[in-house]
């Protein structure tokens, strides 16, 4: 089947079997492997990416779904080929462990402050709710997303 | 696990209603495989763990039900008075932050922001948590609340069932395997009528509850006028608790006995063991969920 989309703003025309898993296609033709598999059955939230501005785990959407539809991974949150506030904050204050779920933390995250740039901790926690973590016990994801959140309405920055 | 199967699947994207009837009309007169796909958050769990498909299997046909603008919209309509029509396709995320749903179906806007993790909400469907049948769908125990009607389109038209003739057994109901659920239709609920949704689960995201329980109730001169309720999890099918309706719809909330209440929420469901709870401590917790929302009515039980 013939699929058109966009991939972290880039349009993208692909033949491919229909229910090909999105996360099988970024990783595999499209080389994007900044999208983690955790778990394949929708349960850990590692595979998290937007699609049309929404977070979705993208082991479970055929990629035949994604016909005219606008896809954004962890990649795609680079500002100017570097880690814009939230990969930042991520890394420096203990966000990212081991960095198997940082991806999945990262794109929900980034809706949640799309769509409310100041979220209290209570909000955070809620959006990061679907995504598992074995490392950081969550505190520091949820100080890290805090931050960044500040910083970008600091420096006015704004996502994908 | 047979995701390498996915590869020999195709896929149909009808772009509207009639279409897709016809289409799954044909493919179900002649037998062959076909699936449908909404938000694809059970279906794309199921095929992963599907048997593989045999060497000589025909490829089954998905048919993608995501681009129908007829399983889309919420919005007010008259069918023996005032009703809100919930397209079968709405996502959650959708459902949780419509104003009608907010303002008039409490319940399940607060149900919605329940389901999975944000990613599950974004894409699952309430006509995918009716079809895939579990009994422990969440969706599902709101909508029998409401005592929704499911309309079903095919080839031969639409036709409305009531939500308690809609499910047969375990997994089973009265849709045709050529009809389409499209839309619910419920009844709003009284500005400031008291409801009730509660999942009792070991965690708040991402885990199938062990019960949950799904009520709505309006008031008049110290009785119910109106009561519907519904339990996930307690039952092969959702649990529509018809003794326990009938119990609090036709005694005075002021002489309801909490000791009767036990007896017909016992009676209307059958709990059992697995690995998520056991049936002792389902029954404990479906007679505390009765209670607690009787109490909130001004039941002395
Ligand atoms: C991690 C995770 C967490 C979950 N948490 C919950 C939860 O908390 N509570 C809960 O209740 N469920 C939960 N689910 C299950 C699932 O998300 C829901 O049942 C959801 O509502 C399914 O909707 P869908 O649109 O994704 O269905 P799909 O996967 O697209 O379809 C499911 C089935 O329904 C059929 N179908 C879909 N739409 C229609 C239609 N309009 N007419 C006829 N047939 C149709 C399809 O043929 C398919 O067989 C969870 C799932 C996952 C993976
Ligand atoms: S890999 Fe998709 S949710 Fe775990
Ligand atoms: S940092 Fe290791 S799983 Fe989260």
């Amino acid at each position: 089947m013939k699929i058109e989309l966009t991939v972290n703003g880039v349009a993208r025309t692909l033949e491919l079997p229909p229910l090909l898993r999105l996360l099988d296609v970024l990783r595999g033709p499209l080389g994007l492997t900044g999208t983690k598999e955790g778990c394949g059955e929708g349960e850990c939230g590692t595979c998290a990416v937007l699609l049309d501005g929404e977070p979705v785990n993208a082991c479970l959407v055929p990629i035949g779904q994604c016909d005219g539809r606008a896809v954004v991974t962890v990649e795609g949150l680079a500002v100017d080929g570097a880690p814009g506030a939230l990969g930042r904050a991520m890394a420096e204050h203990g966000g990212a462990q081991c960095g198997i779920c940082t991806p999945g933390m990262m794109i929900s995250a980034e809706a949640l402050l799309v769509a409310r740039p100041a979220p209290s901790a209570g909000e955070v926690r809620h959006a990061l709710g679907g995504t598992l973590c074995r490392c950081t016990g969550y505190e520091r994801i949820v100080d890290s997303v805090l931050r960044a959140a500040a910083e970008r309405r600091g420096a006015g920055e704004v996502g994908p | 696990m047979s995701v390498a199967d996915l590869a020999r699947y195709e896929l149909a994207v009808p772009r509207a209603l009639p279409e897709a009837c016809q289409l799954l009309a044909a493919r179900v007169a002649s037998g062959e495989p076909t699936l449908l796909c909404a938000g694809g958050t059970d279906l794309l769990v199921e095929l992963g763990m599907a048997p593989p498909l045999g060497a000589g299997a025909r490829p089954p046909l998905c048919v993608d039900l995501s681009r129908l603008p007829e399983l889309g919209g919420v919005e007010r309509v008259d069918r023996d008075g005032p009703r809100i029509r919930i397209g079968a396709g709405v996502s959650y995320l959708a459902l949780g932050r419509h104003a009608l749903v907010e303002g008039a179906l409490p319940l399940l806007a607060r149900m919605s922001h329940d389901i999975g993790g944000p990613t599950i909400q974004a894409r699952g469907t309430l006509g995918g948590n009716l079809a895939t049948g579990s009994p422990a769908a969440d969706g599902v125990a709101a909508l029998a609340a409401h005592d929704a009607t499911v309309v079903l389109t095919s080839v031969r038209g639409e036709r409305r069932v009531p939500f308690a003739g809609f499910q047969t057994g375990y997994k089973r109901s009265v849709r045709q395997a050529d009809e389409i659920i499209t839309a619910f239709e419920l009844e709003p609920l009284a500005p400031g009528s008291p409801w009730c949704w509660r999942k009792v689960g070991a965690r708040q995201a991402q885990a199938i509850s062990k019960v949950a329980f799904a009520a709505v109730a309006e008031l008049e001169g110290g009785r119910a006028r109106r009561f519907g309720a519904a339990m996930a999890s307690m039952a092969p099918v959702t649990a529509t608790l018809p003794a326990t309706r009938a119990l609090v719809l036709g005694t005075p909330l002021a002489g309801l006995d909490g000791e009767a209440l036990d007896r017909a929420v016992a009676a209307d469901t059958s709990p059992i063991d697995d690995i998520r709870s056991t049936r002792a401590y389902r029954a404990h917790a479906a007679r505390a969920l009765a209670r607690g929302f009787l109490r909130e009515l001004g039941a002395a039980v």
